[in-house]
């Protein structure tokens, strides 16, 4: 048997394989918009982290002796109509709207990633389980399950913390700002999950059957190799450009939640309960729903614009 | 050319037995009317040193029984017969570790469509250093060496530069090359070209089969080619096996065969390579009809419903591969032809 003699190191000044993610982030900074997107982004996610520190004024303080204030340089973005200051509120909801936004979306990636790799793998009578439902889910308009949900769970819940604090005297159930979430995570998540589900079924199905798998088997490589450099990197970009866009469309779900009352309870600030209330009062002061409503527009084009250029970045054939 | 760096022919290791010898290998697909036969106890062999072509229509099994032998065949699709002993181990048996030793390692492969068989997300220099790493244990900047070494053995202008390009920036011949860098890139023993030059156009297949020959006289591998195109691959092969149906009707050397095309598919075939332009359209036009489909195969010859020179025996048995040429190098799958072969070699003036 022949071996092909291995060549003596020598020191070559060679560089290594870039990386397929540090390709891509060349590509990705040439692109304007996601740019821009990825700025943003990072702007809002500092705000939900640190903001709440720093803001000028406390989001529940009232003042009722400054209501409905126009924008001025004590208060960026004027106060509400109970002498709240709009700025901190806003700086708020961002909080409210990255912790909705990131858990709801972590939930339903991780139950579609699971349900549509295992659907797209294994096929049969697993597939069909979980395709059905995926459908039944999508047919259900979201809102309406979650009204549903939260209509029917919430007072139940409500009531025995309720009962359970007069028992126990323990201050934790008390706390229903934990429920609120809880319902609006859970519910949230369950109405998402199904397009990552069906993304990545049908990214699992497409290029397991690629003739570059063929060849890569071919070349004796192992299936973890395989795995990990040929089927994951494929179906990451649709991924990714997904999650992102999700991100921002929990935001924006969160919000419409909010609006209409089933999302998170004032006095908790959120985006959508800011526009809900700035909706009465819009003619009289603009900026009460100018600030949420703006923000919450910008937070969405700069997750889809990101998630876009992320795309073109993960996929060498995007390159302009 | 210089012959690159650490690449030696093969020592011709002469010990009588077969390169690759498969024997009888039958593969079946379930399909929902039940298990259709697709290749029908296909017999095989390649010597070392020897390159083969194996000719037939779209559809008569080429690619699976290729496929098959590295047991890469897709999920319905089973070998359910035969074997296929690949210097002297049987492919289907060993184990999986074993097995993925021999693919790459041992046994490189070149497939039918390089605008699909690249991965698209990785550079062409990591897709040829993956295997090196993997099978001959090199270190990155060794294979990445090698890689540029092996880029510049098929012919591809600016090799060092190139490495760092993904696969869509290449042109289709500049990919098959690639392609056949991946399938050389452990130096093996067999190459197992599938239709390589098929998505070319005419003087690039004509380049690629000139740069197979170089490399193969050059690194004394042994080569089986797959094809469409008799006329193509006249030049490069040794013997050539004509496949119809999923069995061999004719094996012979090549020009044995172009001599004396003794398979009435054989003859329809050499009868319809165009003369000068190539046009596709053109090819098999003189055998009417279509081959059987997977599960409807005939119970005699499986050429019987187009044959030309039919008779009633032929729809009652299967003809065997027989010899008709001195020391049997010549066989075919067919009754009349091995009549007439016998009774050529009674006649007395002989
Ligand atoms: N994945 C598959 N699923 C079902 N049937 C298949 C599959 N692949 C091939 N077949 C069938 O098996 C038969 C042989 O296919 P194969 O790919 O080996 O043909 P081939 O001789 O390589 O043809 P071509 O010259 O077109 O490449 C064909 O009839 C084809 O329809
Ligand atoms: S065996 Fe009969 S049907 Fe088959 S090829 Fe020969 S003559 Fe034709
Ligand atoms: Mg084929």
């Amino acid at each position: 048997m022949s071996t092909v003699p291995v060549t003596t190191p020598v020191e070559t000044d060679i560089e290594p394989p870039v990386s397929l993610w540090r390709d891509a982030w060349h590509r990705l900074r040439r692109n304007r918009l996601a740019v821009f997107g990825l700025i943003v982004v990072i702007i809002l996610a500092s705000t939900a982290a640190f903001g709440p520190y720093l803001t000028p004024h406390d989001f529940l303080s009232q003042d009722l002796g400054a209501r409905n204030l126009a924008p001025s340089m004590s208060h960026l973005f004027g106060t509400d109509d109970l002498g709240r200051d709009v700025f901190s509120r806003v700086v708020y909801g961002t909080r409210t709207a990255f912790l909705v936004a990131v858990v709801v979306t972590f939930i339903a990636v991780l139950i579609g990633v699971t349900l549509g790799a295992m659907a797209g793998f294994f096929g049969g009578l697993l597939d069909r389980i979980v395709m059905w439902l995926t459908d039944m889910t999508m047919s259900i308009p979201n809102l309406l399950l979650v009204v549903v949900i939260n209509a029917s769970l919430k007072s139940p819940i409500a009531s025995w913390m309720e009962s359970r604090y007069l028992a126990t005297l323990n201050p934790i159930y008390r706390e229903t700002v934990w429920v609120d979430f809880l319902l609006v995570f859970g519910s949230m998540a369950l109405i998402s999950w199904p397009p990552y589900a069906r993304l990545v079924r049908a990214q699992v199905l497409s290029i397991r059957s690629r003739p570059y798998i063929t060849a890569a088997q071919a070349l004796g490589l192992t299936n973890r190799i395989i795995l990990m450099r040929y089927v994951v990197p494929n179906a990451l970009g649709p991924l990714i450009v997904a999650v992102s866009a999700g991100l921002g469309t929990a935001m924006v779900l969160e919000s419409a939640f909010s609006f209409l009352g089933v999302g998170v309870n004032p006095p908790t600030p959120s985006w959508g309960n800011m526009i809900s209330d700035g909706l009465r009062v819009w003619q009289h002061y603009p900026h009460l729903l100018a600030a949420p409503a703006a923000i919450l527009g910008l937070a969405s084009v700069a997750f889809s614009f990101l998630g876009d250029g992320l795309n073109d970045a993960l996929n060498p054939r995007g390159a302009k | 050319m210089m012959m690159a760096n650490g690449m030696r022919p093969h020592p011709v290791t002469n010990t009588g037995e077969r390169l690759l010898d498969v024997k009888g290998l039958t593969i079946e697909i379930d399909t929902r009317r039940g298990p259709a036969t697709v290749v029908d106890g296909i017999d095989l062999h390649v010597d070392h040193g020897e390159t083969l072509g194996i000719v037939g229509e779209s559809g008569c099994g080429k690619s699976l029984t290729m496929l098959s032998l590295m047991r890469l065949l897709p999920n319905k699709i089973k070998v359910t017969k035969g074997e296929a002993n690949f210097a002297g181990r049987d492919l289907q048996k060993m184990s999986n570790a074993d097995l993925r030793k021999v693919r790459g390692g041992e046994v490189g492969f070149i497939f039918q469509d390089p605008m699909t068989s690249l991965n698209p997300v990785m550079r062409i220099g990591q897709q040829l250093a993956e295997p090196l790493i993997y099978h001959r244990g090199m270190t990155k900047a060794q294979a990445r060496k090698r890689a540029g070494e092996l880029l510049r053995l098929v012919g591809i202008p600016g090799p060092e530069e190139r490495l760092d390009a993904y696969p869509h920036e290449l042109s289709g011949g500049m990919r098959q090359r690639v392609m056949i860098a991946i399938g050389l890139a452990c130096n093996p023993q067999l190459l197992i070209a599938d239709e390589p030059t098929t998505a070319l156009d005419v003087t690039i297949q004509a380049q690629i089969v000139d740069l197979v020959k170089e490399l193969r006289d050059k690194l004394g591998m042994s080569v089986v080619w797959i094809t469409h195109d008799l006329a193509l691959i006249a030049g490069l092969v040794d013997r050539i096996n004509v496949l119809y149906a999923g069995t061999v009707v004719e094996d012979a050397p090549v020009d044995a065969l172009f001599a004396n095309p003794s398979h009435p598919y054989t003859q329809g075939l050499l009868a319809s390579i165009p003369k000068l332009t190539d046009e596709r359209s053109a090819r098999l036009s003189s055998i009417g009809g279509t081959p059987p489909e997977p599960g409807r195969r005939p119970k005699g010859c499986p050429f019987a419903p187009r044959c030309p020179l039919v008779e009633q025996i032929c729809h009652d048995r299967v003809p065997s591969l027989k010899g008709i040429g001195q020391a049997g190098a010549h066989r075919v799958a067919c009754f009349v032809a091995q009549r007439k072969l016998e009774a050529a070699s009674w006649a007395p003036n002989r």
